[in-house]
């Protein structure tokens, strides 16, 4: 008879990397998923962590599908806070324009330089 | 920083009204001046406020991933152009047509199976229009009960259309008029599925209808010819046919129900559903329409090749499956792609191929079911928050509300054979179970599918009265992986029609006790 296994619990280690719906009927992944992430990973700190977790796919063992598809971590799988440092690497400098927009400067607004330059007063005015 | 620039009443309430909607300042010239100035340019910040969450589709699955994820703390806001929650489902679809699917076979019995029980009915007549009424009374109350839960678990509710203007911004048309757009760190498509129309028939919801249409007729056709004998024709031509239309199911297939009902349980229900008068053409395909005079004239012909014959109805229902809906979602514009199918790739964490959008529901891969987008909806909100979703596609039952309904989860006997797995079966008829017998109501038969060495479930199959909650029972067996035994020695109330379950799963692992 079935018996009370205990609470349901949340597994320890979980495989986050990208593999194919349960449901897909090619079970397999379009290369497209990998080549975004490859895109993706070339600059910022998600660099270091593809470069981590190919370094730790060789030490474990590939799943099936792991072993089909290219290893390209798992972005989205790990919380910003778990990334580690936002720094380069020693000798290793990045360009902010290689960033994402929304990492970009903002240009200063007419407006504000206006309201710089006159110490506020243009705002009252 | 520009705080000090601002008068000091000033500024506080001026700097936080930028980052709230609705503005709220006190209109003095002064602070209207500020504020004119202020939301003219930008902050350091976004200049709207980023949600945690955006969801685009307000139907089962992206109802369900809104309140859970509002429940799960996350900003959320949620897009949906039809000006109702609920999607297809609610609106037009399983909702609807189950209030009908009631109504009509009420209508049926107090017509043809009252006298029998002793009871003597007077004049009955049907009100198609207040049948309809009762429906959408249904419809509306459940639809606004959504909108309750979004306020209740602080969900926007966007109203209008949503496309991507970029991978973390949707554009958004608002039914009202005027135009939006909301980022999202994550977002979710849940945009659905839509009815696959016929080639050559132009669907009009009035002489070519789908679905849709079926629910609305503003009269009972004399003839009605189903295009598909699934799910969802069978469901519809049953309406039709107890409210007195003549209807013809042709279907492709060498059975009704669709490929994942199992052929002993189809022929069962074929067999009742013709006593009731629907009329099978199976192993047939239309070749040919023609919508052009008042009827609707149909060419058929064997699958196979054979003699032609043309059907004439007053109403065509076309019901040969559903394609996902994702037109005007400017998929172009973030390069998402989608298969052969339309379906959307996804990962098994619902990730498409840009990781902070997923996709839930009809509009990816998966039997196109609402319990389905339902489960996927919880699971996609639970990897952004906890990391960790399930969803078991083994255990999805399908429910078809005929009467009686037909209900299965897991694998038939075809699906086995083909896989090669070696199993038992083990059935019990209703015409055995006592309370069928006092409801009188005793056509179909529960049939279990076990592995032969080990004993476990691997699918049930009912057809009989209230099978479609009696999957349930089922369902919850097949995710624990329970044997037939699990279930046969688990106790079940007397009487009750369960204990048919019960002794099905009894007639698997041993013998039943009543048959």
């Amino acid at each position: 008879m079935i018996r009370f296994l205990g609470k349901r619990s949340t597994p320890k280690k979980i495989d986050h990397s990208p593999q194919a719906h349960p449901a897909s009927p090619s079970d397999e992944l379009p290369e497209s998923f990998a080549s975004y992430r490859n895109r993706a990973q070339q600059h910022g700190p998600l660099g270091g962590q593809q470069q981590q977790s190919q370094s730790s796919t060789k030490s474990a063992a590939p799943s099936s599908s792991a072993g089909a598809a290219p290893t390209y971590g798992n972005i989205g799988g790990r919380s910003a806070s778990q990334l580690g440092p936002v720094e380069p690497a020693k000798g290793q400098y990045w360009d902010r324009n290689e960033l994402p927009k929304r990492f970009h400067r903002a240009r200063w607004t007419e407006a504000e330089m206006e309201a710089l330059e006159s110490g506020g007063a243009s705002m009252s005015a | 920083m520009f705080s000090r620039l601002l008068p000091r009443t000033a500024a506080r309430g001026a700097l936080q009204a930028q980052n709230q909607t609705p503005h709220i300042i006190r209109a003095t010239p002064v602070t209207s001046c500020l504020q004119s100035r202020i939301s003219q340019r930008r902050g350091f910040a976004t200049p709207t406020e980023e949600k945690d969450l955006v969801i685009v589709g307000g139907g089962v699955a992206g109802y369900v991933a809104a309140i859970k994820a509002g429940q799960e703390g996350l900003k959320v806001a949620c897009i949906e152009k039809r000006g109702s929650l609920g999607g297809t489902c609610l609106n037009v679809g399983c909702i609807p047509s189950k209030s009908l699917l009631n109504n009509s076979h009420l209508y049926h019995q107090i017509l043809h199976d009252t006298k029998n029980r002793g009871i003597e009915v007077g004049d009955v007549k049907l009100n198609l229009e207040q049948m309809m009424k009762a429906k959408d009374t249904s419809v509306s109350g459940l639809t606004k009960g959504i909108e309750f839960l979004f306020k209740k678990n602080n969900v926007e509710y966007i109203k209008g259309t949503g496309a991507f203007a970029d991978e973390h911004t949707i554009a958004v048309n608002l039914v009202d008029g005027g135009e939006t757009s909301v980022r999202g760190k994550n977002i979710f498509i849940a945009t659905g599925s839509e009815s696959t129309p016929f080639p050559g028939l132009e669907i009009d919801e009035k002489k070519v209808i789908t679905s849709t249409g079926a629910i609305a007729l503003k009269e009972v056709p004399k003839k009605m010819v189903v295009i598909g004998g699934g799910i969802i024709g069978l469901e519809m031509g049953s309406v039709w046919s107890r409210l007195g239309s003549e209807v013809t199911v042709v279907e492709f297939l060498g059975q009704i129900g669709g490929p994942g009902m199992d052929a002993e349980i189809s022929k069962n229900i074929q067999k009742t559903l013709g006593k009731q008068g629907m009329k099978f053409m199976l192993n047939t395909k239309v070749t040919q329409g023609d919508d052009s005079g008042e009827t609707v004239k149909l060419d058929v012909e064997a699958s196979k090749g054979g003699k032609a014959q043309t059907l004439d109805a007053d109403v065509v229902l076309v019901a040969i499956g559903r394609r996902p809906y994702t037109a005007g979602l400017g998929l172009d514009n973030i390069g998402l792609e989608t298969d052969n199918r339309g379906r959307l790739v996804i990962d098994s964490e619902y990730r498409t191929k840009i990781p902070h959008i997923r996709v839930i529901g009809d509009c990816t891969f998966g039997p196109m079911l609402a319990h389905k987008a339902e489960e996927e909806a919880v699971a996609a909100v639970e990897f952004l928050t906890k990391n960790y979703g399930h969803v078991n596609y083994n255990a999805i039952p399908s429910v078809m509300y005929t009467h009686p309904e037909v209900a299965w989860v897991g694998q038939n006997e075809a699906e086995l054979k083909e896989a090669g797995v070696k199993y038992k079966v083990g059935t019990f008829p209703f015409s055995a179970n006592s309370r069928a017998k006092t409801n009188l109501d005793t056509d179909g038969m529960v049939k279990f599918v076990a592995d032969a060495e080990t004993d476990r479930i691997l699918g049930i199959h009912i057809v009989g009265p209230n099978a479609g909650e009696m999957i349930a029972e089922g369902t919850l067996a097949l995710e624990y992986g329970a044997s037939t035994e699990d279930v046969g020695r688990t106790s079940h109330a007397h009487p009750t029609l369960a204990e048919a379950f019960k002794e099905a799963a009894m007639a698997t692992y041993g013998k039943a006790i009543h048959y």
